[in-house]
């Protein structure tokens, strides 16, 4: 009996290999198409893929698409779009492909330049230029076209505004004005956390985006790097400025206790538990959070409608532009291995049009990047923050996404810890993360201001 | 341990106590998953839900989202707990019987070579499978997922089977029986109990593996349980937490139904005594 | 039937006391013949170890030498580096408070943890009723069994400020801490004990089966009472389960990952920042293979040396 188990379980391994063997999986026969993208949220992804797939292929008979959805999360798609990316017959022919990882991307010679393309594509103009630029390679080539993306601005409790005496349709100037409101809702108002500003190592790239470059970048105009000249910037006063903000937020009592910025659920927290129960005022944050109080979203507050106002960043001192966004975004590229290239362009200005570029746009709660779907009355429509945040565009600024700003973003994250937890004052912080941006990139790619 | 005493019954209420006491500790922690299955809007704090529903575990079994996987997720565990069982007891055996001066560092080379974690390994994993055309192949992923998990199946494998006495080897040789035949019909009843957590022990680290079928399949048909559970983590790190401990239910089931199964092998008879005593 | 042992025992050497006496020829090739058979049921194993790990592993190893990575100019082509990611992880500031993490870690949820209460499961469910010992199991079987994410946030819920243990704790009216902030270590251990209790048990459970009832019984009719028996008689029994079991549990711990992630993120700051933690904030997240594999690469030299203290200790040989 034993032994018939062993012959059944080497046969059907043996046959197994062989069906194995068989399958060519990959190899790209002329007309295929293949779309690798992160299939997340259930179906947001999926339902929009599906869509542009049947169009495209409706409109260009005998094209096909294949598509791979690649079900991760954010690191894990990443690491298996680099795998598949290195090898000719698995390289996908476009692929979703975040705007911070686009030059790396281009430097390991996975992306293909786009500008012989765009440039003879009507609908190019209608993207706005720091979209545009969001796809930009080291070199300047083309690597991705925008689908959309997100800005960032203050979210405030209309209630607890009113409890304070604040004014229900609050405009701040400046820095010193945010600082304001939030101690007089600390004095008028106790029991609710005054203001929150994403920091320290648990936020993540929350707190380098959300918390500590919407300070900076309204603060300095170059911000963490001057691309001009290629040079990381260190020893800028704007840095030890915003730090200090931090201080007062964090060692004055103005922000949430240790225990919920050191939680791994920091955000959620924030956006499911804090704002809906009534507990924090002030919220720098997204364009996006407003989707989780929607009855489509994991916490279902109808109320934000009423209760939630929204007010654009300022920058510090309120000098020109004003107010400051910072802006992320994802893009399609084309795969540099593909053996379709003229069809994956095909395929990449078709789900990229105005209609497909609308419809992405607002079943993901993403800011238009193009003019026209911005001005489009079924955008504004779909949400009553959006005509606000989509306004933003006009002042938001990208993260300098080179290789090396993951580690430079850790090396901020870090920094506002130490001031946070009151373990170094701004100054001694700013030091060391001038240490550590020289320890990545070496001295003669910093530029002291 | 026998029982053969009137103290025997006092003890086995103690045991029963004292088993259900540590049970409770056990289940606590997973009354988040539960309650979370059947609220309508669950998040990470634990709490009695507002509105009971059963919409979670609707979304949730749907063909795509879990009989495709959970049928994969099958294929992919039992292919390699049955390949990795029968390997491992094969190896056992010589490796245990025969003295031979490579068995120690061969044994010890195995086991620390293969503690590497995936993820150092994923990029010549995936290189030599791209070479082997063998991306996207379940047959495939089956095979290295066996590779890996043979060390330690043969480790504790040969632990089993070293203690099984010569004795009723050389019964059965003075009989002429091959090395083969004594394997499987003396040594292999007797080491059943081990056999059976070698087997669970691969099956359940198949069971949940992620990172290996993720790296080497690509089409979503392909993709096991383990891995379609990240559908329901979100952009801007929003995660459908009912969702995902609905179908959390549904993916452990099947492989506490193998344990309630294989656990009635474990519950068999000291056959060795039986034997010994002649 | 002594010729046949002698046989086996001997190895290869071939020395039959009993045997008809044979030419020489036809004796080595049936020396031959017998080590072929011997190392042919090998085959297999060797097989798929070889075609699908070995090369693998060297080539990683090769990795933790240079500078390679999934993205970037290092993507295009890595530079071999030397020993830089060793050194440049031995000069981390985190480096050996992530060492010592890792030590208690391993100490606290498995040597002592996942050991202990699975050698405790294992005895009671053999004194206790079948259908409780069933019912416990099947619990315990399921902590295991739950996918490493839901479990990891099973946790979180569990220890976290308004979680479930501060809810019990609130029932006989004690305040609980918030656990994940001011003792991430124990919250993680425990967590890890819950998750992996199960396969002790389980290894247990069959080598206590294997013990003859005899022995016991007899060692019963000399006068010792349960305890001397367990300790004097049935451990040293099983010792090469110990032994195994040890093994098996500290390599699975040293490499866990997402139940801490999850749990602490390695925090608050870096009081809970095991190796594997470690590795992947400075390494795997900048998708850095390099020094990432050198990192999992000091995971299995402390493994290692754990490997040869359990051998040691418990003084069992790997024959």
């Amino acid at each position: 009996m034993k032994r018939s188990r062993v012959l059944v379980a080497v046969v059907a391994a043996s046959a197994l290999v062989a069906l194995a063997g068989c399958s060519s999986s990959g190899s790209n026969d002329g007309k295929t198409i293949k779309v690798a993208y992160q299939d997340f949220g259930t179906d947001l992804m999926a339902k929009f893929m599906a869509k542009a797939k049947a169009g495209f292929e409706k409109a260009n008979p005998g094209e096909k698409v294949t598509l791979v959805p690649i079900k991760a999360a954010e690191n894990d798609y990443y690491t298996k779009l680099s795998l598949m990316n290195r090898s000719a017959s698995t390289a996908p022919d476009v692929l979703y492909e975040d705007t911070f990882l686009i030059r790396s991307d281009a430097q390991a010679g996975y992306l293909e330049p786009l500008d012989s393309y765009v440039n003879k594509w009507d609908e190019w103009s209608q993207f706005y230029d720091n979209a545009k630029d969001a796809g930009k390679g080291d070199d300047g080539k083309i690597y991705g076209v925008s689908m959309g993306t997100d800005t960032r601005a203050l979210w405030y409790n209309k209630d607890i505004f009113a409890k304070a005496g604040l004014p229900a349709d609050w405009k701040p100037k400046d820095w010193n004005d945010v600082l304001d409101a939030a101690k007089t809702i600390k004095d008028k108002v106790p029991g609710v956390t005054p203001i929150n500003i994403f920091s320290g190592k648990a936020g993540g790239e929350a707190s380098s985006m959300q918390g500590f470059e919407m300070l900076l970048y309204g603060a300095s105009k170059d911000g963490l790097y001057d691309a001009s000249s290629g040079k990381w910037i260190t020893g800028s006063k704007a840095f030890t400025d915003s730090l200090d903000v931090l201080k007062e937020v964090y060692q004055g009592g103005l922000g949430p206790s240790q225990e919920i910025t050191s939680d791994t659920n920091y955000q959620n927290i924030v956006t499911s538990q804090l704002i809906p129960q009534g507990k924090l005022a002030i919220n720098l944050d997204g364009s996006w959070v407003a989707g989780t109080w929607q009855s489509t979203g994991d916490t279902n507050w109808p109320e934000w409608e009423k209760t939630m106002g929204v007010a654009p960043m300022p920058t510090q001192t309120g000098q020109e532009p004003g107010s400051i966004s910072m802006s992320g975004g994802w893009t399609l590229s084309m795969g540099s291995k593909s053996k379709v290239k003229d069809e994956a362009w095909k395929f990449i200005s078709y789900a990229l049009n105005k209609a497909n570029s609308l419809d992405f746009d607002i079943s993901l709660s993403q800011i238009p990047v193009r003019k026209d779907v911005a001005a489009d009355p079924a955008y504004a429509k779909s949400n009553p923050t959006s005509t606000f945040f989509a306004s933003l565009v006009d002042v938001t600024k990208f993260r300098p996404a080179t290789p090396d700003y993951s580690k430079i973003s850790n090396g901020i994250q870090v920094a506002m810890e130490s001031v946070m937890t009151g373990q170094q004052s701004p100054a001694e912080a700013a030091k060391a993360y001038d240490d550590t941006v020289v320890g990545i990139v070496g001295k003669d790619k910093t530029k002291s201001e | 341990m026998r029982l053969s005493s009137p103290s025997g019954l006092a003890l086995k209420w103690t045991a029963n106590i004292l088993l259900l006491l540590i049970g409770l500790v056990f289940v606590l922690p997973m009354v988040w998953v539960v309650f979370a299955s059947f609220d309508g809007s669950a998040t990470l704090a634990v709490g009695w839900p507002k509105q009971w529903t059963l919409e979670n575990f609707q979304k949730v079994l749907t063909p795509d989202l879990a009989f495709v996987p959970l049928w994969n997720s099958l294929l992919l565990s039992a292919g390699c707990a049955f390949i990795t069982v029968i390997v491992a007891i094969l190896a056992a055996y010589p490796l245990s019987r025969y003295r031979n001066r490579f068995n120690k560092p061969f044994l010890y080379a195995i086991l620390f070579g293969t503690c590497l974690p995936i993820t150092a390994m994923m990029v010549p994993v995936y290189s030599l499978f791209v070479s082997l055309n063998l991306i996207d192949s379940i047959g495939g992923t089956i095979l290295f997922m066996a590779a890996s998990s043979l060390p330690m199946a043969i480790w504790m494998t040969k632990n089993f089977v070293d203690s099984v006495p010569l004795s009723l080897e050389e019964a059965a040789w003075v009989d002429g029986a091959s090395s083969m035949k004594t394997l499987w019909t003396v040594v292999v009843p007797l080491v059943r109990p081990g056999i059976a957590v070698v087997f669970i022990f691969v099956f359940v680290q198949a069971w949940g593996n992620f990172f290996v079928p993720f790296v080497l399949l690509l089409s979503p048909e392909n993709q096991p349980a383990a891995v379609s559970i990240f559908t329901f983590f979100g952009q801007y790190g929003a995660v459908a937490y009912g969702q995902l401990a609905a179908y959390s239910l549904i993916y452990s089931v099947p492989v506490i139904a193998l344990y309630v199964l294989v656990s009635r092998v474990l519950g068999g008879s000291s056959a060795l005594a039986g034997a010994v005593k002649g | 039937m002594t010729s046949t042992i002698d046989a086996v025992a001997e190895g290869a050497s071939g020395r039959g006391t009993s045997r008809p006496p044979r030419p020489e020829r036809t004796a080595r090739s049936r020396r031959v013949r017998r080590s072929v058979a011997r190392t042919v049921p090998l085959i297999p194993a060797i097989g798929l170890l070889v075609v699908f790990l070995v090369g693998p592993i060297l080539s990683s190893f090769y990795g933790s030498f240079t500078n390679s990575s999934l993205t970037g100019a290092a993507a295009a082509s890595s530079e071999w580096v030397g020993l830089k990611n060793y050194i440049d992880l031995f000069n981390s500031p985190d480096f050996p408070v992530a060492v010592v993490l890792t030590l208690v870690f391993l100490i606290g949820s498995a040597v002592i943890g996942q050991n202990i209460v699975g050698m405790v499961l294992a005895l009671l469910m053999r004194a206790g009723g079948r259908v409780v010992g069933a019912i416990v199991s099947t619990f315990v079987v399921g902590a295991w069994v739950l996918p490493e994410i839901v479990a990891a946030f099973a946790s979180y819920a569990f220890f976290s400020q308004k979680g479930t243990l501060n809810a019990i704790l609130a029932m006989v009216g004690i305040t609980g801490p918030s656990w994940l902030f001011a003792f991430p270590m124990l919250a993680v251990i425990l967590a890890n004990t819950w998750r992996g209790a199960a396969f002790s048990m389980l290894v247990y459970s069959a080598a206590l089966q294997e013990v003859p009832p005899e022995i016991t019984e007899a060692a019963e009719v000399d006068g010792a009472n349960g305890i001397k028996r367990f300790f004097l008689v049935t451990l040293p029994m099983i010792r090469r389960s110990i032994s195994t079991n040890l093994m098996l549990i500290t390599l699975q711990t040293l490499s866990v990952f997402t139940l801490i992630y999850v749990m602490t993120g390695g925090g608050p700051g870096n009081k809970s920042m095991t190796l594997p933690v470690l590795a992947y904030q400075e390494a795997f997240k900048f998708s850095e293979l390099g020094y990432g594999t050198a990192i999992a690469t000091i995971l299995l030299l402390v493994g290692a040396v754990f490997a040869i203290v359990y051998v040691r200790a418990l003084k069992t040989e790997v024959d």
